[in-house]
């Protein structure tokens, strides 16, 4: 059983303690409260893991707060980084009228 | 708790006992590579020229700043560009001398008089050695933990960092305010997407505006370039370690300042008024953001480093203080065994499960004091300074 933190009640990532391989079983506890599921893909030592589906256009939640919005839909279990995630902050790429790339 | 600590002519203690030289020039850096016990702020030697008003005026708060600060004893103001003649108002040598002197302080002014460069530097190194020797006269004496300043960088940010690194920060910075010192925290871009969070910790409404409004400020000359923020900050070794974007970074980086209120939002390199936790309008760069908390009082400085994208060790021979001694602090296990010997404090046993948040920031909170009292930090123990370099906003002509 590989170890993760969730921060806060509200979020829907887990920050992965150790290096998780794909097909893992992952203890995600926050204080006394554990939630077991499975890795779908490797997530590594302090990369996050969706606790649930999110949908694209879905906030991602950590410390309790947004940390940006999914740019394609994430399974439970996947890996949440800068591919399926994007700012929400400082976006001057759109601010200029341009799309997200 | 008390440190033992140098005590000053206007109340306050210091952590070391340097001789300061200032401006930054060749006359500087030589006097200082000759003499013992001195320190100067490595910049370009002409840092002012072709500056705006604004900007010369924040120069001229670092180098005043950094003569107030507890830890100098004595200050030698030397020629630097343009000086000997024609000088910007805000950074002249006299203005400099007599805004140190109001410390109470032992103020030198080198005399530049007859002969060349070298003669002026030989004049300075003799001045600078008596001033030396008269300084190393002051014995360290027990003074209460409240005349501490503290200011704190988290930098190669990592997921460690907000979960472990920063907490353990937060915890000592809670424990110093209660003691009645004094903590700041600053970096204007890693605020970004937490702002709330501070502003609603913000001592009352006018301080609350003025972090939301570094925050918008911030963020809009951010979008005013065109880009994306996130391929400019986190920075790549951020995102290489499993930071995603800035909002994530900028709400486990707020963990450092710990729960008090924060009492004032503080431009760069200025002094607080008062004690307790403030927020400094700063850019976040190792070799910039020291210099300014030292500038504004800080007798101790703190790099919380994650440093989960980093390949090797070289990062822990920044110095980056000039006058206030470093302390390299990291919570995660691979920096710990990366930097050895370098790291002056490993918080990671919180990760591992062996030590609570309250366990490792006491540790943290005596080691502070270990070296406020004359311990080395392990950068101390080299003599490189690095290049600094003050945070100016204003374009250049």
């Amino acid at each position: 059983m590989k170890k993760a933190l969730v921060m806060s009640p509200m979020d829907n990532v887990a920050t992965a303690l150790e290096d998780i391989a794909s097909g893992e079983q992952v203890e995600a506890r926050l204080g006394n409260k554990v939630e077991t599921l499975e890795a779908r893909e490797d997530i590594p030592f302090g990369f996050k893991i969706a606790l649930t589906d999110i949908s694209k256009g879905e906030s991602l939640v950590k410390y309790g707060e947004a940390i940006g919005k999914a740019s394609q839909p994430i399974k439970k279990g996947f890996l949440v980084h800068i591919h399926n995630v994007e700012g929400a902050r400082g976006r001057g790429d759109i601010a200029k009228g341009g799309r997200i790339p | 708790m008390t440190f033992l600590g140098y005590e000053r002519p206007d109340g306050s203690y210091g952590a070391r006992n340097y001789v300061l030289v200032i401006p930054s020039s060749i006359i500087a850096d030589e006097i200082c590579h000759f003499v013992a016990g001195t320190r100067t702020i490595v910049t370009p030697m002409d840092a002012t020229s072709g500056r705006s008003k604004s900007d010369r005026e924040t120069i001229a708060r670092v180098y005043v700043g950094l003569g107030l600060n507890p830890n100098v004893a004595s200050v030698l103001l030397t020629p630097g560009g343009g000086a000997g003649g024609a000088q910007y108002p805000e950074t002249a040598i006299e203005k400099l001398a007599s805004e140190i002197e109001r410390s109470g302080k032992r103020v030198e002014v080198l005399d530049i008089g007859k002969g060349d460069t070298m003669e002026i530097i030989g004049r300075g190194v003799k001045l600078a050695r008596e001033m030396v020797h008269e300084a190393s006269k002051l014995r360290r004496k027990p003074c209460p933990e409240n005349h501490l300043c503290v200011g704190v960088k988290c930098g190669n940010s990592d997921p460690t960092s907000g979960i472990a690194g920063n907490p353990v920060v937060g915890y000592v910075y809670d424990k110093l305010v209660e003691a009645g010192g004094t903590a700041l925290f600053g970096e204007n871009t890693e605020i970004i997407g937490a702002e709330h969070i501070l502003a609603r910790r913000a001592v009352n409404n006018t301080v609350a505006q003025e972090i939301l409004k570094v925050a918008l400020e911030t963020e809009e000359r951010a979008k005013s370039i065109g880009q994306d923020v996130r391929t400019i900050n986190p920075v790549p070794a951020n995102i290489r370690a499993g930071i995603t974007t800035l909002e994530e970074k900028s709400l486990g980086a707020i963990y450092k300042a710990g729960t008090k209120s924060i009492q004032g939002v503080l431009d760069y390199a200025e002094r607080p008024e008062g004690r307790g936790l403030y927020f400094m309008d700063n850019w976040a760069w190792t070799f910039s953001i020291f210099i300014g908390y030292a500038a504004a009082g800080a007798q101790i400085v703190l790099y919380q480093l994650g440093g989960g994208g980093l390949e090797e060790d070289a990062v822990f021979y920044q110095t980056g203080s000039t006058v206030a001694p470093l302390i390299w602090c990291s919570a995660n296990p691979r920096t710990q065994v990366l930097g050895g010997w370098n790291l002056d404090f490993y918080s990671g046993t919180v990760i591992e499960g062996k030590e609570t948040v309250e366990e490792v920031g006491e540790r943290l909170y005596a080691t502070i004091l270990d070296v406020a009292s004359g311990t080395m930090t392990r950068t101390e123990t080299l003599n490189h300074i690095d290049p600094n370099e003050v945070y100016t906003r204003d374009p250049v002509f």
